[in-house]
């Protein structure tokens, strides 16, 4: 365990909000929200749209933040899905303007996938379980990782990772399968 | 095949369960194996928490100060409307004629309801988040802000809400908000107008194409109006003194929120 876990922190602070403490939404917003923010953009892929999930993520976690407890999650992780979910509902409002969403998530993605450059992952206020997924993560190919990440963070099928990535199916499938495998024999030794 | 005989397979499906790329008939068939097979539920659930933990390591940005004065201002304006909920709820007999004579308490009232009125148009309608975001920001504005007396939500005859309209007498400003997607073509124009009852149509304004238009109107303008109209007229609004000459689009009354 590293010493200073900013989990203790973040918990205490839930715990606050929970009981409609506004000052602590304040300061769990400072300590959060450049994070939480980030997985916004990954999510819907656009700023703009991002600050619109964050506003959503932050109202909820003020209306369910007493949730908290009964999970076994880090806290940063719990708030990430609360985000996730927000930007997921926020993609799906927004199918008629599908044809956009899909642009820019090829501007976005694309290089990083084709290119074999590395997007870069950012363990600040990570958790012990983001570590060892950290770790693991990194042992993958860059393009098998931003397939994985994607596919998860987008809750994205297969075939639809298939066609915004203009991959054919069975490299996509082959990249998830492999990534999956190497990261349950990483993942393994943490558990 | 038997699944539940193999373990590496079991990790696999739960694996791909946790991550989404499970799908169709298969993740079905997943499911319903896990609620009976208990290591194989455990299996998903430590994936569906190994994974959570993608979020954490996403690269930070720093999101506009506007955003947390959006989140702050809608708080804000829970917190007032759960507060006249708790005055409305409490006994009638607490002071002798003090509770039912409380002018501030009946304003908070009005405006808490003509706050939830917007609230359930704006939200019984399908429109996209942005525009919603900033109807709930104008909203909670509205909730906080004792200045605005007036509202009004103009909708076209099929219901649908095109524009919110507020009303500062303090200022003299008329706020008027699209929320809707109409757009007049190039050489047309919106016009609001006042609606008094027996009298004619009294111009408000032109809008400008703005989603945001501020007018400018006194507050003997806007009392003893009952409803609001908005017609398309040639660009730039009929001359002066003559009622509307194009279509109405949209229409709507207008609530006093205070006294």
């Amino acid at each position: 365990m590293k010493p200073e876990s900013p989990d203790i922190q973040l918990i205490a602070l839930l715990d606050r909000v929970a009981l409609a403490d506004e000052s602590a939404l304040r300061e769990l917003y400072d300590l959060t929200s450049s994070k939480l923010f980030g997985v916004a953009v990954r999510v819907v892929t656009n700023r703009e749209w991002a600050e619109d999930v964050l506003q959503e993520a932050f109202l909820n976690i003020w209306k369910i933040a007493g949730d908290y407890k009964a999970t076994l999650s880090p806290p940063m992780a719990w708030m990430g899905l609360v985000v996730r979910s927000r930007g997921l509902d926020f993609l799906r409002r927004r199918t008629s303007e599908r044809a956009d969403v899909i642009q820019a998530l090829d501007e976005v993605i694309s290089d990083t996938v084709a290119g074999d450059s590395p997007n870069p992952m950012d363990t600040t206020q990570a958790s012990e379980q983001a570590w060892a997924l950290h770790q693991c993560l990194n042992q993958l190919e860059n393009k098998q990782r931003e397939v994985v990440s994607l596919a998860y963070l987008r809750d994205l099928s297969h075939s639809e990772l298939a066609e915004q990535l203009k991959l054919p199916l069975g490299t996509v499938k082959t990249w998830i399968r492999r990534g999956l495998e190497q990261l349950r024999g990483c993942m393994g030794r943490f558990a | 095949m038997n699944i539940l005989n193999n373990p590496s397979l079991m990790e696999q499906l739960a694996a791909s369960y946790a991550l989404g790329t499970l799908r169709g008939g298969a993740r079905r068939r997943f499911e319903a194996l896990a609620r009976d097979n208990a290591s194989l539920r455990a299996a998903a659930l430590i994936w569906q928490s190994r994974l959570a933990s993608v979020a954490e390591l996403q690269p930070q940005a720093a999101p506009s100060p506007a955003v947390w004065q959006r989140i702050e201002n809608l708080v804000n304006a829970e917190k007032q409307a759960q507060a006249v909920q708790a005055a409305r709820a409490a006994p009638v007999a607490a002071a002798a004629g003090g509770w039912w004579s409380s002018l501030g308490l009946w304003r908070g009232a009005t405006a808490a309801g003509a706050f939830a009125a917007v609230i359930a148009v704006v939200t019984g309608l399908n429109l996209n988040t942005q525009l919603s975001g900033q109807v709930q920001e104008l909203g909670a504005r509205l909730a906080a802000t004792p200045d605005i007396q007036y509202v009004a939500v103009l909708a076209d005859d099929k219901a649908s809400a095109s524009m919110l309209v507020t009303f500062d007498p303090k200022n003299k400003k008329l706020l008027l908000k699209r929320v809707g997607d109409f757009r007049e073509q190039a050489d047309k124009s919106l016009e609001l107008w006042a609606l008094p009852p027996g009298a004619a149509p009294r111009s408000l304004g032109v809008l400008s194409g703005d989603p945001v238009v501020r007018l400018t109107a006194a507050g003997s303008d806007m009392q003893e109006v009952p409803t609001l109209a908005i017609s398309l007229e040639p660009k730039g609004g009929v001359p002066a003194g003559s009622g509307p000459s194009g279509p109405v689009l949209f229409t709507g009354a207008l609530i006093q929120t205070a006294q």
